[in-house]
């Protein structure tokens, strides 16, 4: 039987609203079509593996306990993260969890926090959240896929060169609200400010990343098709009120 | 200057004759039409009545309601704001209703509900007799923001009543933390050992001590961030609570507990199911308490209190029971999903999600909802109806939390919602209905057309 082994990583920190759901989404669009699925839990003081996962997923969370993520970022993990991104492992990286891939926040009072460093992108804090249902159009190689997502973030993010984004706008603000792109792809990793199920609602953008992570490890992949009617009607409940 | 607060009191009367006259019960709009009159009416009004402030995320309902039957039963007068009028304005209309058109109040105490992040303007103008904060969960993150503005909200709404006893849950880490922060005397309530057993799975809210950023350890867990949590970090912990239960036993249509009230143990009976709801006994118990109330009588309105709008509410219609509960975030939603599957009875259940405004427009909390507890018990939810705004959202988390999807019925009109529920319940199964803030009214309206119910506001 094929496998993934998923990785939740910092479920401890990175957990705000509805962040399982994505874990839930990869988990069962894997059982479903009769392939094993592994999750694991990598909280803050645990060790994690550069090679011992095909897909990982970072959520966002509180500022309130960004002090305890950035403690456990300096050791060890920062560079275990990068050789897992550097060598292709798929990444899903949500609001905070995006941010942290970047080099550095800057808080609207003007004090820097550096982060990771993995992609050359950075996030600027503002006064004003973007709070919203919102929509983007995935670039996906011809025709773009169209994502429906909710967003609430107050940092701006930018990208730098080498960096493309995941989609343009379409309604909403997504990485700063100015330049109209949202998110950010590197190498095999996913980024998005649409926090909570990103995934079950766009079943296609999950599949993409089961595909990539089931190529990357067996070689030519391709999934079977799932029945996705109730998917697209709870997408297009949000695309409609927004169009 | 006396005659802006006679104007100002007119006003909201007569507004809110006028509203229920055209079959609305809102209070907010007479509140705010009084406060255009005298913007500081609530200080004026509140000044000689002993007031009980309740605030926190989840239970504010359940207590206030519960603190009431107490002070009924101990001969006091009091009045309370009712059907969820807890903001500023609400609060305000409330006074102005139950005063004389001169600015008395006729009743001894007022029992009053707060939205946590109205409590900072509410708390400036009412010198408080007694705070209770039940809890703080995540709530609504679009309107609230993260969890530490709620508590910085309490704690400056505190600040003007330091006379007030201080009523705080030991159990959580987070609202316990506002003891020592203000030098009000502070009570607290708790429960001893775990109503679900040591196995329980939990969603932390707060895995992190509030002080030093330590993860916390836990002698043993109630739900969610709450129990007997320590921080190896700073020693930060729980306290042994003055008013506590034990030896707790949880049942379809009510609970028990071996309850202490400051020394005094007696076994009693909490007049609604669910855990949580033990919770809300004892802070109402301690509230009476440190008012000065007889143990027996707390004891007594503890067991016999019914239940709020909407807060484990029950209606008998025609031979069906139908319960509704409120349902606005994880750790609520969780409790209740732990009520339903734990109790055996089989029972119909409807779901109605809105993402309006009051409901939160951001709907993803469903998927931090314990749904698969639900599908592990299918065979005692034989029929699931789901209905409001975001009626299809459910419909995914249910499929994704692996129930037959094509056995749920999904359903934008609350008629429909009714006949399948109501109409084709020929084993007069009972209903559970789980509505969201603003699917609760709407529902009840429907509701109302098809049968007699009491209007919320009476």
């Amino acid at each position: 039987m094929d496998e993934l082994r998923i990785c939740h990583l910092y479920p401890d920190l990175l957990n705000l609203y509805g962040d399982r759901g994505n874990i839930c989404a990869l988990r069962n669009r894997l059982e479903w079509r009769g392939i094993r699925a592994i999750v694991s839990e990598v909280p803050s003081g645990t060790a994690f593996s550069a090679s011992g996962h095909d897909i990982v997923f970072i959520g966002g969370g509180q500022d309130f306990e960004q002090e305890v993520l950035l403690n456990d970022l300096s050791g060890e993990k920062t560079r275990l993260i990068k050789e897992a991104v550097e060598s292709g492992v798929v990444f899903l990286a949500i609001c905070g969890g995006y941010q942290l891939l970047g080099t550095h926040y800057t808080t609207h009072e003007g004090l820097q926090y550096d982060f990771t460093g993995i992609m050359d992108i950075h996030t600027i804090g503002d006064k004003k959240r973007m709070i919203g249902d919102y929509m983007f159009d995935m670039d996906n190689g011809g025709k773009p896929l169209r994502i429906a997502g909710f967003e609430n973030h107050s940092g701006k993010t930018y990208l730098g060169e080498g960096i493309r984004p995941l989609g343009k706008i379409i309604r909403g603000f997504g990485n700063n609200g100015a330049d109209g792109t949202e998110g950010a792809r590197y190498r095999n990793v996913f980024c998005s400010y649409s926090h909570g199920p990103l995934l079950p609602k766009n079943p296609s953008l999950c599949d993409i990343l089961l595909e990539t992570a089931l190529k990357r490890r067996y070689g030519d992949y391709s999934l079977s098709k799932l029945d996705d009617s109730i998917e697209q009607r709870a997408s297009e409940l949000i695309v409609k009120r927004l169009s | 200057m006396k005659f802006k607060i006679f104007s100002a009191i007119i006003i909201a009367k007569a507004m809110t004759f006028l509203l229920r006259l055209s079959g609305s019960g809102g209070t907010s709009l007479p509140g705010k039409a009084a406060m255009a009159v005298k913007a500081d009416l609530l200080s004026y009004l509140s000044k000689d009545v002993r007031t009980i402030l309740i605030t926190g995320t989840n239970g504010k309902t359940t207590t206030a309601r519960i603190i009431s039957e107490i002070l009924r039963k101990s001969g006091k007068t009091y009045f309370e704001n009712k059907s969820g009028a807890n903001l500023i304005s609400g609060i305000t209309a409330a006074f102005a209703l139950n005063s004389t058109s001169f600015g008395k109040i006729k009743s001894e105490f007022a029992v009053i509900e707060c939205d946590e992040a109205a409590f900072k303007t509410v708390g400036k103008h009412i010198n408080a007799s007694i705070v209770v904060v039940t809890n703080l969960f995540r709530d609504q993150l679009d309107r609230y923001g993260e969890i530490t503005h709620a508590l910085n909200s309490i704690i400056d709404g505190i600040r003007s009543s330091p006379n007030a006893a201080l009523i705080l849950n030991s159990d959580d880490s987070l609202s316990y933390s506002i003891k020592g922060l203000v030098p009000n005397r502070t009570y607290l309530f708790g429960i001893n050992s775990p109503p679900y057993g040591l196995d329980a799975d939990f969603i932390s809210d707060a895995p992190y001590c509030i002080k030093c950023k330590s993860r916390y350890e836990y002698d043993f867990r109630t739900y969610a961030h709450l129990g007997g949590f320590r921080c190896p970090g700073c020693g930060y912990r729980r306290e042994s609570p003055d008013y506590s239960a034990d030896e707790i036993s949880l049942g379809s249509s009510f609970s028990e507990a071996l309850f202490s009230l400051k020394g005094d143990s007696i076994r009693a009976k909490v007049a609604i199911p669910g855990a949580y709801n033990i919770y809300n006994a004892l802070a109402a118990a301690a509230a009476a308490g440190e008012l000065g109330l007889r143990p027996e009588l707390i004891i007594d309105g503890i067991s016999t209190f019914r239940s709020g709008f909407g807060r484990m509410e029950v209606l008998d219609l025609e031979g069906i029971s139908i319960h509704m509960i409120l349902v606005k975030n994880p750790a609520g939603l969780n409790q209740v999903i732990n009520f339903l599957a734990n109790d055996p009875v089989r029972k119909i259940l409807v779901m109605i999600l809105n993402d309006r405004h009051a409901d939160g427009t951001d709907i993803s909390w469903i998927w931090d909802a314990n749904f698969e507890k639900i599908s592990a018990a299918a065979d005692i939810f034989p029929r699931i109806i789901l209905s409001g705004t975001r009626a299809v959202e459910l419909l995914l988390r249910f499929k994704y939390a692996g129930l037959d999807t094509a056995a749920i019925k999904t359903t934008g009109s609350y008629q429909d919602v009714i006949s399948e529920a109501m109409g084709q319940n020929t084993e007069r199964l009972p209903v559970y209905i789980l509505p969201t803030y603003t699917a609760m009214f709407d529902f009840r309206k429907a509701l109302s057309r098809k049968y007699k119910i009491k209007k919320f506001w009476k």
